[in-house]
């Protein structure tokens, strides 16, 4: 009799020992994840305008100091990372994904080291990762000054 | 140098022990229903000693109900594909020294069925290879001479031909944790391999099977098969080579490129 041994998907958070691309893969998830509850949460919040302008405006502080604290320019932070990676990340998996920028089949040499994960798709990886730093850079800037850098 | 010096270099510091390194295995006994638990083995290494040959080692000296699935313990035939230490490796390939741990963990592969021990059940494998029609599927029944082919036109395929089937790409895969119908990364490259190879015309008959909703869609390409492929197939890279044969085939049919037959032989005593 055999026994079911699945990894199931916990699993999709577990990228240790893997590499990049395995850890882009888990923050994709999450981030999806993430975004998905924030814009229901988003629809619910914005629909309270019916309410009227009493409610709205209680709403809008309750939302600016959850637990009493001012931690609502920190959510919007975390919000803008998550949305900027899930973007770009997207971008850049519409890209490889549909084999493009990936190299030609190739010969494999000791030590196998897939030629896909590095190449073209590290330089994309590149790219994300410095549009992520110049958007959340001015976008944070913005959230906790109100400056437009 | 002669012979007898070359092989005292080479044979140095060889049947020495090291030291001692734990193994902790997970066992599942199918006769007592019991739930799999980990059980842990002192085992002197030797230079050059290999995961394998330790649990070999733990079969002959301590424990003689382990079960473990093995056959070349050369990395050719793909059957002792387990995760040691956290990652899907060959444990005939493995060095237990270069690993540079204490203590080892020793997990039979993710997404099977654990028949015993260290043993998968790897049916689900070899279905998923099956359904994509892993053969070269031509229109006449019996050809009468060779399709030729170009060493070109072999290269957009040799690679994907490597595979050893060991499976270990299919447990390392997160699509595979989580969808159980999933073709899986082996089937995938697999079926993109008899695709890109000229003397195929059986494009339209696996793609059912592909162009599915577990098929090659499920892929998020999230690389692991491909890093922890023992003989580098990189089925990551055809599954999205595929993809890019199934979404040009939208909008511009796929065409089989064909081959040109080699001219039809004659034996001489007139049979062929």
């Amino acid at each position: 009799m055999t026994i079911e041994n699945k990894k199931g998907w916990i699993f999709w958070f577990n990228p240790f020992k893997y590499g990049t691309d395995r850890w882009m893969y888990a923050l994709h998830r999450l981030t999806g994840i993430v975004l998905g509850l924030y814009l229901m949460a988003h629809v619910w919040e914005t629909s309270n305008i019916l309410n009227g302008p009493v409610t709205w405006n209680k709403i809008m502080v309750d939302l600016d100091y959850p637990f009493g604290v001012h931690y609502g320019p920190y959510i919007l932070s975390a919000i803008l990372i998550a949305a900027s990676y899930h973007a770009l990340n997207g971008i850049r998996l519409t890209i490889v994904e549909n084999g493009l920028l990936l190299p030609k089949p190739y010969r494999p040499e000791f030590p196998y080291k897939p030629k896909s994960l590095k190449g073209l798709n590290n330089v994309l990886k590149l790219a994300v990762a410095i549009f992520m730093l110049v958007i959340c850079g001015i976008g944070i800037v913005f959230i906790f000054t109100g400056a437009i850098v | 140098m002669e012979g007898s010096d070359m092989q005292e270099i080479v044979l140095k510091g060889f049947g020495e022990v090291v030291k001692t390194i734990t193994f902790r295995i997970r066992r599942y006994d199918p006769e007592n229903k019991e739930l799999p638990k980990y059980m842990e083995y002192k085992v002197p290494i030797q230079k050059g000693m290999t995961v394998l040959d330790s649990i070999l080692y733990i079969k002959e000296h301590l424990d003689h109900s382990l079960a473990a699935r093995y056959s070349c313990r050369m990395g050719i035939c793909g059957s002792c594909g387990m995760i040691i230490n956290g990652k899907e490796k060959l444990a005939c390939q493995t060095q237990v020294l270069e690993l540079g741990k204490n203590l080892i963990k020793v997990d039979p592969m993710g997404n099977y069925e654990i028949t015993k021990d260290l043993v998968p059940d790897v049916s689900k494998l070899f279905r998923n290879h099956e359904t994509v029609k892993p053969f070269i599927i031509r229109e006449e029944e019996e050809p009468k001479s060779e399709f030729l082919q170009t060493p070109e036109q072999r290269e957009e395929f040799a690679m994907f031909t490597d595979c050893i089937l060991c499976g270990m790409c299919l447990s390392a895969c997160p699509t595979s944790a989580s969808d159980e119908l999933y073709l899986g990364p082996q089937a995938l490259a697999q079926g993109y391999r008899y695709i890109a190879d000229n003397r195929d015309l059986g494009f339209n008959e696996r793609l059912n099977a592909l162009d599915s909703k577990h098929g090659v869609w499920r892929c998020h390409f999230s690389g692991a098969c491909s890093e922890v492929c023992p003989k580098g197939v990189d089925p990551a890279l055809a599954i999205q080579l595929l993809r890019q044969v199934l979404t040009t085939n939208v909008f511009v049919k796929f065409k089989q490129k064909g081959t040109t037959k080699a001219p039809e032989r004659k034996s001489v005593s007139g049979v062929s």
